[in-house]
């Protein structure tokens, strides 16, 4: 059993709500398969597939990784390797797991009660579903943007400011002020620095200290991006950052999205393919099932995808 | 049949014809029969009144009804409001023509305003059944449906039911038409099924008219033809009062006329969809303003009963009640500022509207100038009876504003600072303008570690202060840096006019280049000399200089300095025309209006830190004690004496009943709804507890007291008190502190959690900075329903706090704290004793009959009105603070 359940983008409360949109695929096994998305054609995935190969080191190598929502298999047996410094796109149909592939790689997915996770997920070498993991560390190395922008009703500086006061690196309280320890020159450069990296800072450097929620959907979500940099992440993954957006908007975050792919590692989940082939550098194709299917160079799979039912899907066939 | 009847359905129909101006007339003739009602149900005229009486009472309304009416038409016809709608200005027209009928009909008529009254409802019979047949018979365009519909059927039939039962049961010789059932049931079956059928069956242009207009005749010819008269009484046999008529004509009148407002709006309208509406419209709108009429009357009534007591002997000088207005000036004052729009020739109308406030607001304070200046009394003389000894008692007594001009520090402490955190709110930022000083960084470090310094220092005195007077060198020390701190504080108030003053280029100029000096100055002199005002209460010092005291002479030099500054840089600012040099002197403004309020409320602070000091600066003097007298609210019950004394205790007790009640069960509520909604397992637990909340929050108060005294005075020392009042109370406050809390914190989206938690934040700290300032507005409007709940709360209070009606001291809870050196180590007598309450004290004064005087007991019921509404007022101020920080308006 799988469905639109994968997709966890708004709702996290799952477990009441297992069996919508039955039509989208009711598949016991996919590998014997049977019925799937309408239009989708039956196909065995092959390992090489998915049997992606770089020089650089991997930032993210994700082992045999399966979630289950109660008694939905979410997610089968993924094993991809991320590279450093680069952009990876997760595309595939609704309901295909990509959303809970990308919570899986910060552990968002352990607010889910009903979520259940196995396998392993290395950052640097490193097992993050270690039970001792110090979450606030990995949170803090692996920064997260979400498909609606959802910036705190805060000011445009404390929204920025956040993360890093919470953390103790920002100390701005009465006790602080009082023994001359007011990091406010700090905050300034941290709130400036996030900002131009977000490419928003020529827009609303006048007026900081105005409600976040008085800026336009394109900007609260470069804000959203400006407040995930300020805890200077490694790692940034972003759940379709761009479909609440108009069209210049969506623009302006593929260019910022691009040019953060020099510092940071980026994976960007997205439903829109044009996206995903302008922007990334390896694409990752989830199909319906909760499985990889196929995992390569951008070029290689928008050009010339080994799965048939890649290639169906990427031409507009189903989906 | 005109032209534009020809057409099926109109698109626009911009001209009224004569059945829809006929059908107006109605609908206001109804609207002014339902306020004439409400005015007899309110006994405000008699409604046996006839001849001049009658023509006075309609003439009254006429002019009401032309003043109101009036005043719309010449805004409609200057264009500050315009009025288009054909509807509106046919009711207007409407209300007009019923008015001037009205007062001619009593002019000519020689009967009584009740059997006017019931001819007016036989004429809106008239007007509606005549509405209804033209409509049917085609002569006007209208649209009505098949039928009035079921909901009207079922509620004409209910009312047919009742008047059926009323007629047959009342005529004589119809007792056993057949045998073994009522004839009154008889009756109300036959005209429950006929009213029920004459709404359903014919189409609904008759439908809606005829049932409705046969009720409003039948009503009409019971009050015309005096069937119910005004001396109409009936006494049922085991009542010992009875209904007389002059209180059922004015709900005969209320209920038709609010009938034929329904009818005849649905008329005007055309039936169909349209005429539902409207007829809706009419029906809602009489019932929402006779709701608020009701609550304006509740309250209107108690004001009218109280205020003779609850302003016994008031006076105020006139200086203390500027200081009063100097905020509301300041806020109307930027009402007026703000735009008005485009220049079209009526925003100039607008610019007019905006300044009225601010124009009542000066002309009330130069009033008060000129009471000041002339040093006359403005008084209004009033009396009003009390009950001594049984025998009533008229006392002379008076309102009057003097023209003293003593202040209390508290007034100026108060005013000073609501402008003092207006102006700094204002105040934007100073940040990297103008030329930054090398020395200014000196000052920037140097201030904070002065006032740290100052406040070290003052601890020490709090500390071994006795001890440093024992040596001989407390006083000298405490003398010494207060001056020398004053001194510091001139300077730097100084130093930014100077700078802006003397120098070169032009005034703007300077202003801009001096922003550090300002921003630097201003703030500095202010915090320097609170830490000096600190430190003059803790060291018990009020230094003088010969016949100067250095402190609050320096605040007002400071303060006049300020207000300088803001003028030379308001003059510089007009003179400017770059927009951001406009933008930093507009900040500089407001900053020196800041320090200039800032500095004032200082002088207040420093004469009550040397609290027996007053300052005086020529006839103008800041004292401990103001020129407000108010006996009722500021004094105790007086034993034996002659005045009629104080509440002063019950207000007191109150008010601490309340903030305990808060401060127990806000943090605790608030806490649990935190843990309920954030931590716990959404189960059954959860359920339960949401269950339990609701049933203990309509558990009946009596029963809260009976706990309160069965189980918590013999644990708090076995007499009544103050402490077990506000636990009692705070366990009444809990539950709705709780379910509102939950309900703000759940609809707090979990987007601000998911976002927060991304970043790393650990839950709690989640919690307490988004989760829990978003939910803030909504935690407070339960805070304020359940204080409003709880303060006027009576029963649990006469059996845990006892219902003293003559208390003579009020309870010091604040002094009552005494340090012990055995267990349990604090002590409070006050919690611990019984105290006076509002609420109580109205209770006291009504069980105790003649003993007490009935008009203590409505001045007290006042001043509780008053007390609730004050908590209110802070409540919504509390909540819309917290919202414009989440929406920063």
């Amino acid at each position: 059993m799988n469905n639109q359940i994968g997709d966890t983008d708004t709702d996290t409360d799952v477990s009441t709500d297992t069996s919508t949109d039955s039509e989208l695929g009711t598949t016991a096994g996919v590998e014997t398969s049977t019925t799937t998305t309408a239009g989708e054609s039956e196909e065995q995935v092959r390992d090489e597939w998915t049997d992606y190969r770089f020089d650089a080191p991997a930032k993210l190598s994700v082992e045999d990784l399966d979630v289950w929502y109660g008694d939905d298999h979410a997610l089968k047996d993924v094993s991809m390797e991320i590279p450093e410094e680069s952009v990876t796109a997760l595309i595939g149909p609704s309901g295909c797991g990509k959303s809970t592939y990308l919570r899986c790689l910060n552990r968002m997915n352990d607010r889910i009660k009903a979520a259940r996770i196995e396998g392993s997920v290395e950052l640097d070498g490193m097992e993050i579903y270690d039970p001792n993991t110090n979450l606030v560390e990995l949170r803090k190395r692996i920064g997260m943007v979400f498909q609606s922008p959802n910036p705190f009703p805060k000011s445009i500086r404390d929204n920025i400011s956040y993360g890093p006061r919470k953390h103790g690196d920002i100390n701005k309280g009465l006790l602080a002020r009082l023994f001359g320890r007011d990091d406010s020159e700090k905050e300034a450069e941290l709130v400036e620095r996030s900002l131009r990296q977000a490419a928003l800072w020529d827009e609303v450097n006048d007026r900081l200290d105005d409600n976040a929620l008085g800026l336009s959907g394109g900007q609260q979500q470069r804000l959203c991006i400006a407040r995930c940099l300020a805890v200077d992440p490694e790692v940034i993954l972003m759940d379709e950052p761009a479909s609440a957006l108009d069209p210049i908007a969506t623009s302006k975050i593929e260019d910022l999205v691009t040019e953060l792919a020099e510092d940071y590692t980026v994976v960007i989940v997205t439903h829109n393919m044009q996206q995903a082939a302008r922007i990334s550098d390896q694409t990752a194709v989830f199909l319906t099932g909760g499985e990889l299917v196929e995992y390569d160079d951008t070029d290689k799979i928008f050009e010339n995808p080994e799965s048939q039912r890649v290639e169906d899907y990427i031409t507009g066939k189903f989906g | 049949m005109s032209e534009r009847y020809a057409r099926e359905n109109e698109l626009v129909s911009a001209e009224s014809n004569l059945y829809d101006k006929a059908m107006d007339v109605a609908i206001a003739l109804s609207i002014v029969t339902f306020v004439v009602g409400m005015i007899t149900f309110a006994d405000a005229v008699p409604l046996g009144a006839t001849g001049t009486e009658l023509v006075n009472f309609f003439a009254a309304l006429l002019g009401v009804v032309v003043g109101g009416t009036g005043i719309v038409a010449v805004f409609s016809y200057a264009n500050v409001i315009p009025i288009t709608s054909q509807r509106v200005r046919g009711v207007a027209m409407g209300l007009l023509v019923s008015a001037v009928g009205l007062t001619l009909a009593a002019f000519v008529l020689p009967v009584s305003l009740a059997t006017m009254l019931g001819l007016v409802m036989l004429l809106e019979a008239g007007l509606l059944v005549a509405a209804g047949v033209v409509s049917r018979l085609g002569l006007v365009d209208t649209a009505p449906s098949m039928t009035a519909g079921l909901l009207a059927g079922v509620v004409f039939g209910i009312i047919g039911a009742l008047v059926g039962a009323v007629i047959v049961g009342s005529l004589p010789g119809l007792d056993a038409a057949v045998p073994g059932v009522p004839v009154w049931l008889l009756g109300a079956i036959v005209l429950g099924v006929g009213f029920g059928a004459l709404a359903i069956v014919p189409r609904e242009d008759l439908g809606s008219t005829l049932p409705a207009a046969l009720i409003i005749g039948l009503l009409g010819v019971t009050i015309a033809t005096a069937v119910i008269g005004v001396g109409w009484q009936w006494t049922p046999e085991n009542l010992s009062g009875g209904f007389t008529g002059g209180s059922v004509i004015p709900v005969f009148v209320l209920f038709g006329s609010l009938l034929a407002s329904w009818s005849a709006a649905k008329c005007r309208a055309d039936f169909g969809a349209r005429g539902r509406q409207y007829g809706a419209f009419f029906v809602i709108n009489l019932n929402a303003f006779l709701m608020v009429a009701i609550m304006a009357a509740i309250v209107v009534f108690v004001t009218v009963k109280g205020v003779g007591w609850a302003f016994h002997d008031f006076s105020i000088g006139a200086l203390s009640l500027l200081v009063v207005l100097t905020p509301i000036l300041v806020l109307t004052a930027q009402h007026a500022r703000a735009p008005a729009g485009t220049d079209e020739w009526h925003s100039a109308a607008r610019q007019f509207f905006r300044v009225v406030p601010l124009a009542a607001v000066g002309s009330l304070a130069a009033l008060l100038l000129g009471i000041i200046v002339t040093g006359t009394t403005f008084e209004i003389p009033y009396q009003y009876a009390i009950l001594v000894d049984r025998s009533t008692v008229m006392l002379d007594t008076a309102f009057r504003v003097t023209p003293s001009l003593t202040v209390g520090n508290l007034l100026i402490i108060v005013s000073g600072a609501i402008l003092f955190t207006y102006f700094l709110r204002r105040y934007g930022s100073l940040r990297n303008v103008g030329t930054e000083y090398e020395r200014l960084s000196l000052v920037r470090q140097g201030v904070p570690a002065a006032v740290g310094l100052l406040g070290l220092l003052s601890l020490v005195y709090v500390v071994i202060g006795p001890v440093l007077d024992n040596i001989g060198i407390g006083p000298v020390l405490g003398l010494g840096v207060a001056t020398l701190g004053a001194v510091v504080v001139a300077a730097f108030a100084l130093v930014p006019l100077g700078a802006l003053v003397t120098g070169e280029g032009t005034l703007a100029e300077r202003a801009h280049e001096s922003a550090q000096l300002l921003n630097v100055g201003l703030f500095s002199g202010i915090a320097l000399l609170m830490a000096v005002i600190v430190l003059e209460w803790t060291a018990v010092s009020n230094p003088q200089l010969g016949p100067v005291a250095p402190v609050p002479v320096v605040a007002l030099v400071a303060a006049v300095s300020s207000l300088c500054i803001a003028a030379l840089v308001a003059r510089a600012r007009r003179s400017t025309d770059d927009t951001l040099r406009r933008r930093v002197l507009g900040d500089e403004v407001t900053l020196a209006l800041a320090a200039a309020t800032g500095y004032v409320t200082l002088v207040g602070l420093h004469v009550a830190a040397t609290s027996e000091s007053t300052f005086a600066l020529g006839p103008v003097e800041v004292g401990i004690n103001g020129s407000l007298s108010w006996p009722t609210v500021l004094q105790g019950a007086i034993p034996l004496g002659q005045a009629p004394g104080g509440i002063y205790p019950a207000i007191i007790g109150t008010i601490w009943i309340v903030i305990g009640a808060s401060l127990f069960a806000v943090p605790l509520g608030l806490g649990a709804a935190v843990f309920l909604t954030e931590y716990a397992e959404q189960g059954r637990f959860t359920e339960l507890v949401e269950i339990a909340t609701n049933a203990l929050w309509s558990t009946p108060s009596i029963v809260f007291g009976l706990f309160g005294a069965a189980f918590l005075i013999p644990r708090l020392g076995n007499s009544l008190s103050l402490l077990a009042a506000q636990l009692t109370l705070s366990f009444m406050l809990l539950p709705l502190v709780l379910i509102t809390s939950r309900e703000a914190i759940k609809s707090v989206p979990d987007e601000y959690r998911d976002a927060s938690a991304a970043l790393g934040v650990d839950r709690w700290t989640t919690i307490r900075s988004v989760v829990i300032p978003a939910a803030m507005p909504g935690v407070v409007t339960g805070v304020i329903l359940g204080v409003g709940r709880i303060a006027g709360e009576t029963a649990p209070l006469i059996l845990v706090l006892g219902s003293e009606i003559d208390a003579t001291t009020a309870v010091d809870v604040l002094g009552g704290f005494a340090f012990t050196t055995t267990p349990p180590f604090i002590t409070n007598e006050a919690l611990l004793g019984s105290s006076a309450a509002l609420p109580t004290q109205v209770w006291g004064i009504i069980t105790a009959g003649v003993s007490g005087s009935p008009s203590k007991g409505w001045a007290t019921a006042f001043m509780l009105l008053v007390v609730v509404l004050s908590f209110y007022a802070v409540g919504i101020t509390a909540r819309t603070y917290f919202r414009r920080k989440i929406n920063y308006e």
